[in-house]
């Protein structure tokens, strides 16, 4: 947890959930894994608040409990999940997506979920069609079976997944981690939503009905008591079965859609189509840690193809070799059979995507001059200072003054070779390097700091209007309940004008700049999405090679790289790149 | 000779620095907090979808507020008791009882039992009257107002408990409104006034700022 994250995770809690949740948040990321009697003393509050608090956090999934670390009877232990606060950043495009997917249903439904961090079937589909039936036409209603058949659809497509039951005495919890995938030790790790069977299966409900249209509000009472009665008797046999968002599977699809928008710029849309059917037919055989997807033959690509692309066969073989040869190596060419087998290549675009990210952010803050130096830094790797101003062709004293700009911010890297063992500066090799995954690290932690402070701000601006909001607030709600009540349109504009012009002015411009900063703190999340992508996707440890030809090196007793790399060339990707850079330098 | 040694010129040596002259003087203040940008950032990406998402996310922030998620800390203590702090305070009835927590998911010791949570709320709202002795007989006494509340009628209730504690804050109307259910509106429920609550309104909220742009007078 940085600095940055902890302030940014801050923020977020505090806009969500109040400032007492943000105190004791703050404090369980900065101390780790604590127990209550900790927690209440360095904070300050009061016992039950932080209970509440914990109570809140653990409902959206921001912190978990491990019980009696040290033995039994000691006491339960809590533990914050910083990237789980940072996903909160990240809510409206989740919401966006499942209605691009699944129409008002399903936006309501991820709406809901986000908003009340878990919650049975059953709830959510009561909930989500009194919404519904809130928004449309006098007399008609949602019908509940409907909103039952999309939930089902987001769970079949892994959109949502359920809770992972909740870990008693730790006794359930390890047996099941002991069946899971992941190589963690059992005990001490939680088990991962997925490692249960039972994950992905739509319980049996018995929800049948439509949702009722709200009363009218002088009868606001009644359905109040009404409702407050109705919530205690009806189950629906789905009790303890809690469901929530699934984000590695929404951060699968945006990455996907990420790729198929680069290959479109890039190449053309029929590529992208191309492309977009190949990821489309691989969503649920891949596994979202893969470093690439199941080989695909030419055949079934274009057998999948969506109708409405009627490209001939060897058009679409064309098109496909062009996909391999292309530098950005999005696609690769995995065997021979079936017409050509064909992946693409996840980790290598994400690489590259974080690249051109990298390469644009340069440009933006330093020029294009600085962005050329550092795209040759980047592809060669190495360089001396000369060789810097030759290569980009530079004069000198500029190449001098951008590469110290570059490197002052730490963007450029010094690797010193020396020649004696003094380090004398006459005798020493001084290559200018950049290294892709620490600069990515270095700007991640940049962007987190910029949405921190463009919170900041925004927070800052309402505050120094509070009274005025406050006051358009009211107004807007005596002008509300007149129209409701059908007044006059001269009370109408009378109440109107009891906000003068230069405070409408000032209203309007306070609006526009806190839309401003909103909308950047979402186009800066864009970027801190890639950037986490390309991070996690490559400090994972991925095998050198695949699967298949991983079990055939394990039949020889020992090998050489070289002669492997040259053996197992079909696979192409890392080995072809190794070869490469062996045989360049 | 510049830069003996095959044109290297690490570290040390800069090109604006004549040999001999030293390095420039040092900065004697801090660097400017909003330094000049040479290079004008690009503008914000406009369009539908980023509108949208704009709307997203500034109606999750309202709603979430509105949740019983959204755990306000207690009112600030104003300077001076006031009489109508009594019907005030019974606004911020505690939300979280409306959010039925399914504790066969959550540890047993974040459990508190709605008289534990009383007495608690209690004692953290007095915590400004840092007098323990106090704190503990309203305790015993809330106790006791528990077991006669079922029984008796609210308002005798609230007479008396004030007339014994001279002046306390409103516990009696908390209790009331985190356990009982509500028949009826809020407004009326606790405290038996005839009064709307904006009644006890006193007007101190009301124009505290300068008001630089109006231009109608205020009455």
């Amino acid at each position: 947890m940085t600095a940055q994250e902890v302030r940014l995770c801050g923020l977020l809690l505090q806009e969500h959930f109040g400032e007492v949740v943000e105190k004791v948040g703050r404090n369980l990321l900065k101390s780790g894994t604590q127990n209550l009697r900790a927690i209440v003393h360095e904070t300050g509050l009061s016992v039950d608040l932080v209970k509440k608090s914990l109570c809140v956090l653990m409902q959206h999934g921001a912190c978990s409990f491990i019980q009696g670390r040290k033995g039994p009877g000691s006491p339960t232990e809590y533990k914050a999940h910083c990237d789980r606060m940072l996903r909160i950043l990240r809510y409206p495009r989740y919401i966006y997506t499942a209605k691009t997917l699944y129409g008002d249903t399903g936006e309501l439904i991820i709406e809901e979920l986000l908003q009340r961090g878990h919650m049975t079937m059953s709830n959510t589909v009561k909930t989500v069609a009194d919404r519904l039936t809130q928004s449309m036409d006098e007399g008609s209603s949602m019908d509940y079976g409907e909103v039952s058949s999309t939930f089902s659809k987001l769970v079949e497509t892994h959109f949502l997944q359920r809770c992972p039951p909740a870990v008693g005495a730790g006794t359930t919890g390890s047996s099941q981690t002991a069946n899971s995938t992941s190589a963690a030790p059992a005990s001490s790790t939680a088990p991962t939503p997925e490692s249960f069977p039972d994950c992905y299966r739509v319980p049996q409900v018995t929800l049948i009905g439509r949702s009722k249209r709200p009363l009218a509000s002088e009868e606001g009472e009644d359905q109040r008591n009404a409702k407050k009665a109705k919530m205690d008797p009806e189950t629906h046999g789905d009790e303890g079965i809690y469901w929530q968002v699934n984000f590695e599977r929404f951060h699968q699809h945006f990455r996907d859609q990420t790729i198929i928008s680069a290959v479109a710029n890039k190449l053309d849309q029929t590529s992208s189509e191309i492309v977009r059917t190949m990821l489309r037919m691989s969503e649920v055989t891949t596994s979202s840690t893969a470093p690439c997807t199941k080989p695909l033959s030419a055949n079934e690509i274009f057998r999948s193809l969506p109708s409405t692309y009627n490209i001939p066969r060897h058009i679409l073989d064309q098109y496909l070799t062009l996909l391999v040869d292309d530098p950005m190596e999005f696609v690769g060419k995995a065997g021979e059979s079936g017409g050509g087998m064909y992946i693409v290549n996840l980790n290598q675009a994400l690489a590259n995507l974080a690249r051109a990210t990298l390469e644009s952010i340069v440009q933006e803050r330093f020029g294009s001059r600085s962005a050329r130096i550092f795209r040759l830094l980047l592809r060669k790797r190495h360089l001396e200072q000369k060789q810097v101003e030759d290569f980009a062709m530079i004069p000198a004293k500029e190449a001098k003054d951008m590469l110290y700009t570059l490197l002052s911010q730490n963007l450029v890297q010094l690797q010193e070779i020396p020649k004696t063992p003094d380090f004398a500066p006459s005798r020493t090799f001084y290559l200018y390097t950049v290294n892709q995954l620490p600069t990515a690290r270095l700007l991640l932690q940049n962007c987190y700091k910029t949405v921190a402070n463009l919170m900041e701000r925004r927070l800052f601006e309402a505050k120094e209007s509070k009274r005025l909001l406050e006051k358009s607030q009211r107004i807007e709600a005596i002008l509300a309940s007149l129209q409701a009540s059908g007044a006059e349109p001269e009370q109408l504009t009378e109440v109107e004008e009891m906000i003068t012009a230069p405070e409408k002015q000032q209203l309007d411009s306070l609006r526009l700049h806190v839309n401003k900063l909103d909308s950047a703190e979402n186009q800066v999340d864009e970027t801190i999405f890639l950037l986490e992508s390309y991070i996690s996707s490559s400090t994972k440890p991925t095998s050198f090679l695949n699967d298949v030809d991983g079990m055939w090196l394990e039949r020889k007793a020992h090998f050489d790289l070289d002669d492997t790399a040259r053996t197992l060339r079909h696979n192409g990707q890392k080995v072809e790149r190794y070869t490469k850079e062996t045989a360049g330098n | 000779m510049a830069g003996r040694g095959r044109g290297r010129r690490p570290f040390g040596t800069d090109p604006s620095i004549s040999r001999g002259e030293g390095l420039p003087p040092g900065l004697q203040q801090p660097t400017p907090v909003f330094p000049v940008m040479e290079q004008k950032p690009l503008p914000l990406a406009g369009g539908e979808e980023a509108e949208y998402l704009l709307a997203l996310k500034q109606d999750f922030r309202g709603v979430m507020k509105n949740l019983p998620f959204f755990i306000k800390p207690a009112a600030a203590q104003r300077d001076v008791q006031r009489y109508s702090d009594k019907y005030h305070s019974s606004e911020q009835t505690n939300s979280l009882t409306d959010w039925n927590l399914d504790w066969r998911r959550f540890p047993r010791e974040l459990q508190v039992h709605i008289r534990r949570r009383v007495r608690e709320g209690l004692a953290f709202s007095t915590m400004d009257s840092s007098v323990p002795v106090q704190k503990k007989k309203k305790k015993e006494e809330e106790e006791v107002l528990l077991k006669l509340e079922t029984l008796e009628k609210k308002e005798e209730h609230e007479q008396s408990s004030e007339e014994e504690e001279g002046g306390v804050k409103k516990k009696p109307e908390e209790e009331e409104g985190a356990e009982a259910e509500e028949e009826y509106d809020e407004e009326e429920l606790e405290e038996e006034t005839d009064y709307i609550m904006s009644y006890f309104d006193n007007g101190e909220e009301f124009g505290g700022d300068s008001d630089d742009n109006m231009d109608e007078a205020i009455y």
